[in-house]
């Protein structure tokens, strides 16, 4: 049976924090560049322009049928190879937060679109019509009256994807980045306490999730009386 | 056949039902009635035990209800209950419905159930459906089906919660019709219902409740002529209106 | 901007003998392949009993029940799997975790990614076992307990076969995502289909190529399951049923 041994965790935690930073830095702008970019490809896939709704429907179903880990190694490995050669940026400059950022960001953008376009979908078609007859443009009238009963609905959801976000961060591991996972995994392996570090990361993000699951629920229960 | 002695249940702090006694013998049929959350399908659900109850006793043909000892599963295979929303099993035919529990409750074979399945199904006037689904039946077919379903059990007697209170009104009559010729034919029922018709026409008895209490248990002569409580004079005068 | 494509490259020798860069990736597709479908069926088996357990009238077997869904929603899937291969043989009593060491890496990496994707699965699967049950009208179990049914026979002939049918179009999903989620296996280095991609990256030289291969071939799986299931959802559908859909 192993012995356990924890004394390399406290020692270790102001790195094990800069790790966390970076996750959570990661998961807040993945978080809001991918319900913008999902809110875009969501009120493509309804427009009547033909074009745009198949580019959008195209664009969900090809992330929804990939692998994440596949998603991030493209933007590891091949895309600054490309932006290199595009852009002339230095060769071998360290794009890899950044690249994974853009990488989780495309890829939630795609289920961030289909919890919207559901959001949207579910507003009475009343309220469009109403809002025309007020005189408003589409744009108004999706701006105005349909997005924001439609966010409201949805707030439970994107919360919910966003800490299904949090969990996916940890998968910057292929990329040697030192998320607040991989930091655990370095300290483990140099100190040769893995089985300890990696329970203790376990313990930390299911504290952390069940928190803010709980805390989602609990507004979604507030929601449904509301 | 089923007696109830002081029957109380509670949720919490809200009581349901208080004190309920009553008798009801071979052959009688008992029509239960008042309005919406005085108890009247609670009541008729503990008499098979589907909703428990913390005081008080109810015995179906000589066995408690409310004795853990008692194997309830066996009890109700002797109770038939038709429900307010028919209940019928969607992903099985209709004929399977009426052979399903007959085989793997009563053990009967597979041909004795489906022989006993369509000679009830003759009775109900659904023979031609019997390959049907639930889903493709009107409600009052559904219904007559779920009455075939609980006699195929050869029940001692018949609990029914609200018969015709989800059809629409040009099909309560094909039920009543089934429940009518059921009670002429001597079945034991207790029916929780507002057709105030059908209680003249074949009930024994009349229990009206009020807030958990049973507060009429007449025959339907005294009943409908001179209720002495104030709150049954105003629910017989409601449904007049209705 | 100066790159050469080369899609011969998969019909060439690998650089260690072993057949054509086209043969690994194909080793990998039948890993991947092989890991989701047995993974997947432990996932159906434990997710059935686990999300039937959340409904039963019993505090302590939907306390556990509820226990275990948390457990594993609530844990990044890598984490889960790096406490699987690195952390779980050593907590074993020392004869099993050291006859575990001691066997083929192979073995030992498909094992753990199989155990870790199963448990991983169940508890989302346990999750539609239980909304499918729940969305069920609540008059379907009393109607079977007073036909005389037993609980579990409640279970097994009114409840579950309507309940399954409701969830096969979430359960497409889960079916997808395992799939899906096997490519994370390749962090402990089995090698599954997105390993041979990075492979076939470092050996051959031809990012592009490889790349465009692996996820071609993800897509592939998807559309293959998609029509499949497509299939069942068809096979399962209750006449006259509207929800059934």
């Amino acid at each position: 049976m192993h012995e356990f041994d924890w004394s390399s965790i406290p020692n270790s935690l102001p790195f094990l924090w800069d790790g966390m930073k970076i996750s959570l830095e990661i998961t807040l702008s993945a978080v809001v560049f991918g319900i913008v970019w999902g809110t875009l490809l969501a009120l493509m896939r309804l427009s009547s322009i033909t074009p745009l709704s198949w580019f959008a429907a195209g664009y969900v179903n090809l992330f929804r049928a990939i692998p994440l880990v596949m998603v991030l190694l493209w933007f590891f490995l091949i895309v600054p190879h490309l932006l290199e050669s595009i852009f002339g940026f230095p060769r071998g400059s360290d794009m890899r937060l950044s690249s994974a950022i853009a990488g989780f960001a495309l890829f939630e953008a795609a289920y961030y679109s289909e919890i919207i376009r559901a959001g949207i979908q579910s507003v009475p078609k009343g309220q469009m019509a109403a809002a025309s007859a007020l005189g408003m443009t589409y744009g108004q009238a999706m701006r105005l009256v349909v997005l924001p009963q439609a966010f409201r609905n949805m707030v439970p959801l994107l919360l919910t994807q966003g800490i299904i976000l949090f969990q996916d961060t940890s998968l910057v591991y292929v990329s040697a980045l030192a998320d607040f996972f991989g930091a655990a995994y370095k300290v483990g392996d140099r100190d040769g306490r893995l089985v300890e570090l990696l329970l203790f990361a376990g313990a930390v993000y299911f504290v952390i999730c069940f928190t803010a699951s709980r805390i989602v629920r609990h507004y979604q229960n507030k929601l449904k009386t509301a | 056949m089923i007696s109830m002695n002081k029957v109380s249940k509670h949720y919490g702090a809200f009581q349901v039902l208080t004190d309920c006694t009553t008798q009801v013998h071979k052959g009688e049929v008992i029509v239960v009635c008042g309005p919406s959350g005085s108890g009247k399908s609670t009541l008729i659900k503990c008499v098979n035990g589907l909703e428990p109850f913390q005081s008080g006793e109810i015995i179906v043909n000589g066995v408690s209800v409310g004795d853990p000892k008692t194997n309830l599963s066996k009890l109700r295979s002797t109770v038939g209950m038709v429900f307010q929303n028919f209940e019928l099993f969607p992903h099985m035919s209709i004929i399977d419905n009426l052979s399903i529990a007959q085989l793997k409750v009563l053990g009967r074979s597979e041909e004795q159930a489906r022989e006993k399945g369509y000679k009830l199904l003759d009775r109900v006037g659904l023979r031609q459906q019997a390959e049907k689904y639930p889903g493709q039946l009107s409600g009052g077919q559904q219904q007559r089906v779920a009455i075939a379903r609980a006699l195929a059990m050869d029940p001692i007697c018949m609990l029914f919660d609200e018969p015709t209170s989800a059809l629409d009104p040009e099909m309560v009559n094909e039920v009543l019709d089934v429940m009518t010729e059921l009670a002429q034919e001597g079945m034991t029922m207790m029916c929780v219902t507002h057709e105030m018709g059908f209680a003249r026409r074949v009930a024994s008895r009349v229990i009206f409740m009020d807030q958990g209490r049973i507060v009429e248990d007449d025959s339907k002569e005294a009943f409908f002529e001179h209720a002495r409580s104030e709150r049954a004079q105003q629910f017989l005068a409601k449904i007049l209106h209705h | 901007m100066g790159y050469n494509w080369n899609w011969g490259i998969f019909l060439q020798p690998t650089a260690t003998g072993d057949g054509t860069y086209l043969g690994w990736m194909f080793y990998g597709f039948k890993v991947t392949i092989a890991l989701s479908l047995s993974a997947w069926l432990i996932a159906l088996a434990l997710g059935a009993v686990v999300g039937i357990l959340r409904t039963v009238p019993n505090k302590w077997l939907s306390g556990f029940a509820t226990a275990y869904v948390e457990v594993f929603r609530n844990i990044p899937l890598l984490v889960q799997l790096f406490l699987w291969y690195f952390v779980m043989p050593e907590l074993l009593p020392e004869k099993l975790g050291n006859a575990f060491k001691q066997s083929n890496p192979i073995v030992q990496q498909f094992l753990s990614s199989m155990v870790c994707l199963a448990l991983f699965t169940s508890a989302r699967v346990a999750e539609q076992v239980r909304s499918g049950i729940n969305s069920l009208p609540p008059g379907q179990k009393n109607a079977g307990l007073a036909m005389g049914f037993s609980l579990p026979q409640t279970y097994r002939y009114v409840l579950l076969p309507m309940a399954v049918r409701l969830i096969v179009p979430p359960l497409t999903s889960e079916f997808l995502n395992i799939f899906k989620n096997s490519a994370v296996c390749s962090t402990i280095g089995l090698l599954e289909l997105a390993a041979q991609g990075r492979q076939l990256v470092d050996y051959t030289a031809q990012p592009y190529e490889s790349f465009i291969a692996v996820t071609l071939a993800y897509l592939l799986i998807n559309v293959v399951v998609m029509f499949g299931m497509r299939w069942v959802e068809g096979h399962v559908r209750v006449p006259g049923y509207i929800g059934g859909k």
